[in-house]
């Protein structure tokens, strides 16, 4: 009778595994997925940007080098970028940065001629062409006139690419078609030698413009580890011990024991399984809100710069902080951060968004409060449900002057010596409350040497207690502290943290040396 | 499979009209991104239809984050006349500090 058990627990057993892994391959596929469609709002946010600058200021070509410059080139996001009038019998670029467009004449026409123009980003395979690669097409929607932004991104030759072996994903090969089929012709990039994927698979299909994206995924090892793999073998062998022991000693409770341990081993191994997973999908997060965020050079201008993102403590969720700094010139420094309200992938998209469109208006006019109410006008135009607070500030490091303007954004905190303060500046209306909203500046001077941090909620905000109370915190926290900029910027949401943290952080310093 | 513990804190949501016109809702208990969509369902058909003036009576609210304040903010974009009443002295600070207090008047 026991022998006929583990048979059938073996058999149970195995049946579970299969299933198991199947689900497990399809949530692998989804979250992948999900990475995948966050790929595009930084494609589409730039060209949106650029088309909406190329409007305002009637396609100033030096505009366009200024805010697409830094993303074309080898090695960076677009090999090839270029501004077009749209309706115009001449079909041909007003300027080109980095490679020439691979977009043959008819096609151009088809693209830049037509009046009807969805509010999508068109992509276009050029999967077959000698340098294969994709091309994107944005332009403002239901102007007939003005302008529209076309860029392309390159391929690797043999389309194989390898997911880092650190990433969440290491345990997965993949393949991503343009389309919505798995097509070989229209294979964009494969971490396998030899398509088609065979044996277990997964797909997915992500919309991606105005075409879509379809992903097959399947393991290269156990998803669930080796212990699901080996446990039908477990349960035959050590079901087989039991039904011995108890067919000789008859000793139900001795059994039982054995039973109960069997029992609480396989509690043990599905926590520590849970905990994996858990550690593994906060990575995917990470990884995300790394890719959205920027990397911050240590010195701009003069000047020493550290930022930092921090997930929630207590979420697995992206989240919608982000920060920029960058130098505009004549030794000034533009320093943005902000907080879209919410978490999640739509609040982490929006953010990329409201990123770019924060520095296409600063490429425009870089004064904190028109940046600001035209953010503002941005947001408020469309339909949306969340808002933002961004605190926009411009640093003439010479000098030692901020001008800023905030959106509902908490003051940044002056560390001069031994002493901390808040900036005493107005606060106007958060992003996306309110068309028309006015956004004030005010001009402070910043001691020699000073330190200037700017921060989200998150690093001061905690249930049940006014945000002063937190501010004061950050405040001695701050100001304990003999750090270099690095140190402080990463030490401060560690020494701040606190258990079941529910929201994301963002912190930038910069710090002046004379 | 990761069951992670979600904890959803407790709400309470009442809606009454006064003879007047002015809509009140009633918000208790503790208000966050975990709970906040049970609030945005009453408020949606408010908005579809909005009442003249609308108050949030925030007495027995013990805590809201940016996820209910985007909800307040939403129905102020609809509706022309938007209060909070008898918010915590947190709540009040969280409105003034997010540069809010023309838009969600407060009223003690």
């Amino acid at each position: 009778m026991g022998l006929v058990l583990s048979a059938a627990f073996v058999v149970t057993a195995a049946k579970l595994y299969e299933r198991n892994e199947g689900r497990l391959l399809k949530l692998r596929a989804r979250e992948l997925g999900l990475v995948l469609s966050a790929a595009v709002p930084p494609i589409q946010t730039p060209l949106a940007s650029a088309a909406a600058l190329a409007n305002a200021t009637g396609g100033d070509p030096q505009k366009f080098r200024a805010l697409m410059g830094p993303g074309v080139g080898p090695g960076r996001q677009f090999a090839s970028a270029s501004l077009w009038v749209l309706g115009s019998r001449r079909v041909k670029p007003l300027m080109v940065l980095g490679e020439a467009p691979q977009l043959p004449a008819a096609e151009a026409r088809k693209l830049f001629s037509s009046h009807a123009r969805p509010r999508v980003l068109s992509v276009i395979g050029r999967l077959q062409s000698r340098s294969p690669g994709i091309g994107y097409e944005f332009s403002t929607p239901g102007a007939a006139r003005g302008f529209a932004v076309y860029a392309e991104s390159r391929l690797p030759r043999d389309r194989r690419s390898k997911l880092e072996s650190n990433t969440a994903f290491s345990d997965l090969n993949y393949a991503v078609y343009l389309g919505r089929a798995a097509d070989s012709r229209e294979l964009l990039v494969t971490s396998l030698k030899r398509l088609p994927i065979t044996g277990r698979k997964a797909s997915q299909t992500i919309p991606f413009g105005d075409n879509a994206l379809t992903l097959s995924v399947t393991p290269r090892a156990s998803l669930s580890g080796t212990f699901f793999r080996d446990l039908p073998w477990i349960v035959g062998l050590l079901g087989t011990l039991v039904s011995c022991a108890a067919a000789l000693l008859t000793y139900r409770l001795a059994r039982g024991r054995r039973r109960a341990e069997l029992l609480a081993g396989n509690l043990d191994r599905v926590a520590a399984e849970n905990e994996r997973m858990y550690t593994e999908q906060r990575g995917i997060a990470q990884t995300l809100q790394q890719a959205l965020l920027p990397e911050v050079p240590p010195e701009l201008e003069g000047l020493l710069v550290s930022a930092r993102y921090v997930p929630a403590a207590s979420g697995v969720e992206v989240g919608g902080d982000w920060y920029d700094v960058i130098a505009t010139g004549d030794r000034k420094v533009l320093l943005v951060i902000g907080d879209v309200s919410g978490h999640g992938l739509r609040a982490a998209t929006t953010m990329a968004s409201l990123r770019h469109a924060t520095l296409a208006y600063a490429a425009h006019d870089p004064s904190p409060a028109a940046v600001l109410g035209r953010l503002s006008d941005f947001v408020n135009a469309g339909l949306h449900d969340y808002f933002a607070t961004v605190l926009c500030a411009m640093i003439d490091v010479e000098n030692h002057r901020v001008t800023l303007a905030s959106a509902g954004h908490l003051p940044p905190l002056v560390l001069d010596g031994e002493k901390g303060y808040f900036l005493d500046l107005a606060v106007n209306v958060p992003i996306g409350v309110r068309r028309d909203s006015p956004y004030q500046e005010a001009s402070i001077v910043i001691p020699a040497l000073a330190t200037l941090v700017a921060f989200t909620d998150g690093l001061v905000e905690r249930r049940g207690e006014t945000v002063d109370t937190g501010l004061t915190r950050l405040s001695r926290a701050a100001t304990r502290q003999n750090l270099t900029l690095q140190d402080l910027v990463a030490k401060l949401p560690n020494d701040l943290a606190f258990e079941d943290h529910h929201d994301d952080t963002a912190i930038v310093g910069v710090q002046w040396q004379n | 499979m990761a069951e992670l513990e979600n904890t959803i804190p407790d709400l309470k949501i009442q809606t009454c009209t006064d003879p007047d016109g002015t809509m009140v809702l009633d918000v208790d208990g503790e208000l966050d991104s975990a709970n906040v969509e049970q609030l945005r369902e009453q408020v949606t058909p408010v908005i579809a239809d909005p009442p003249p003036c609308l108050v949030f009576d925030l007495a027995g609210l013990r805590f809201m984050d940016s996820a209910g304040i985007a909800v307040l903010v939403q129905v102020a974009a609809e509706v022309n006349d938007v209060r909070v009443r008898d918010p915590s002295p947190i709540i009040t600070r969280l409105i003034d500090v997010t540069g809010l207090s023309g838009v969600l008047k407060i009223e003690k």
